[in-house]
């Protein structure tokens, strides 16, 4: 017998109801599959955050690319529309920002999360708000290119000036971005 | 399910071969059976409501684990699809070439890290998650491959793009491209096995 909690266990029976087989039945089913999975030495929770990341990443609107291409794009864009690429970044940035403002009142905790569940190539992204009220954010990673970091601060630019914030330090170098920004009065 | 449980739970019978092959694993992490057994039935509910099996959930994390590990950046398909049309507007020709080799490189990523391991099946599934496509198939036929890719919402410039990256990636693993259709958003391609795998 197991003791399942009684959330758990109202769901699987709903699951059980709409697939039209028995409670016994779906439950034995979900959890061989669970423990085939860890026996294969992939956690099960693991797996389903990694669904779960990707389907937040698409309603976000963000893309998977190979990191190699898009630096290649990048380095590209940078020799032949310095400007405009720049002002794609800072635009979506700002349409960003808007639609985090805009979702709720923590607007910015809500852009922290999706930034921390996105994949910046390998990179650490770290957000903080100091008790006055500023603002630091980092991104380090060791394969972020020169041009793609200049443009990831760009991004976070435009995501800070639609939450009324403006940059006061910025620090840019190969793999490292470094900005802090402070509430407009 | 029985009566009689502690409040606030319920009883769900358990065939006795599957206790005992939770016990290893319950083992592992150091959990009651229940408690293990518990945590598995949440996370296969959270998969039902992604709308996925959890089959389906393991294979998108082999895929992704794989992608990861080739550098896989995410980045705001706005953003991508803008750049792309700022750059393709004299032509594409640089863009072609920087998907061409990209693909090239990634097939022989895929070559080197499979080592040729169902690495065509791969190839279909990484084509669905990182290109955002509808539809994929890679058949193999007659020595040959066909490929289909179907997106309703990619652009002419990035179909185009797409085709080049494919030709890449098939190059790296062996095939020459032999025909190719192509309308926004729809590529269907063959492609023949190089001879002797001599790539160009």
């Amino acid at each position: 017998m197991l003791a399942a909690e009684e959330h758990i266990a109202n769901r699987v029976a709903e699951l059980a109801k709409r697939r039209g087989t028995t409670v016994f039945q779906t439950v034995n089913e979900m959890l061989e599959h669970a423990v085939r999975i860890e026996e294969m030495g992939i956690p099960l929770k693991e797996v389903v955050d990694e669904r779960e990341v990707l389907e937040k990443a698409r309603k976000l609107g963000f893309t998977f690319a190979i990191e190699r291409l898009m630096y290649e794009l990048i380095d590209l864009a940078n020799l032949r529309a310095k400007d405009k690429t720049s002002e794609i970044w800072l635009e979506t940035g700002r349409w960003y920002g808007k639609y985090f403002s805009s979702r709720s009142k923590d607007g910015i905790k809500e852009f922290k999360e999706a930034m921390e569940l996105l994949s910046f190539g390998n990179s650490e992204f770290e957000l903080k708000e100091n008790r006055s009220g500023e603002i630091s954010v980092a991104c380090v990673g060791e394969r972020l290119s020169l041009v793609y970091s200049d443009l990831l601060s760009k991004f976070m630019a435009g995501v800070f000036e639609a939450f009324s914030y403006r940059p006061i330090e910025k620090e840019i170098s190969k793999g490292v971005i470094r900005l802090k920004f402070e509430k407009l009065r | 399910m029985v009566n009689g449980a502690p409040k606030g739970t319920k009883l769900i019978v358990l065939p006795s071969r599957l206790v005992e092959r939770l016990r290893k694993p319950a083992g592992r992490q150091g959990v009651s059976i229940s408690n293990y057994a518990a945590e598995a039935l949440e996370q296969a509910l959270r998969a039902t409501g992604l709308g996925i099996s959890i089959q389906e959930a393991v294979d998108l994390y082999k895929i992704m684990q794989i992608q990861r590990e080739a550098g896989a950046v995410q980045i705001s398909r706005e953003s991508l699809d803008r750049l792309i049309e700022k750059l393709h507007a004299d032509g594409g020709e640089d863009l072609r070439a920087i998907w061409l080799e990209a693909g090239r490189w990634y097939g022989e990523y895929l070559r080197a890290k499979l080592k040729g391991d169902g690495v065509l099946g791969f190839f279909e599934k990484a084509l669905l998650v990182s290109w955002n496509l509808d539809e994929a198939d890679v058949d193999e036929e007659d020595g040959g491959v066909r490929l289909r890719c179907t997106s309703f919402m990619m652009s002419p410039e990035k179909t185009e793009l797409l085709i080049n990256y494919i030709t890449g990636v098939m190059l790296s693993l062996g095939y020459e491209e032999v025909s190719n259709e192509h309308l926004r958003g729809m590529v269907l391609t063959r492609f023949r096995k190089i001879e002797n795998n001599r790539i160009n």
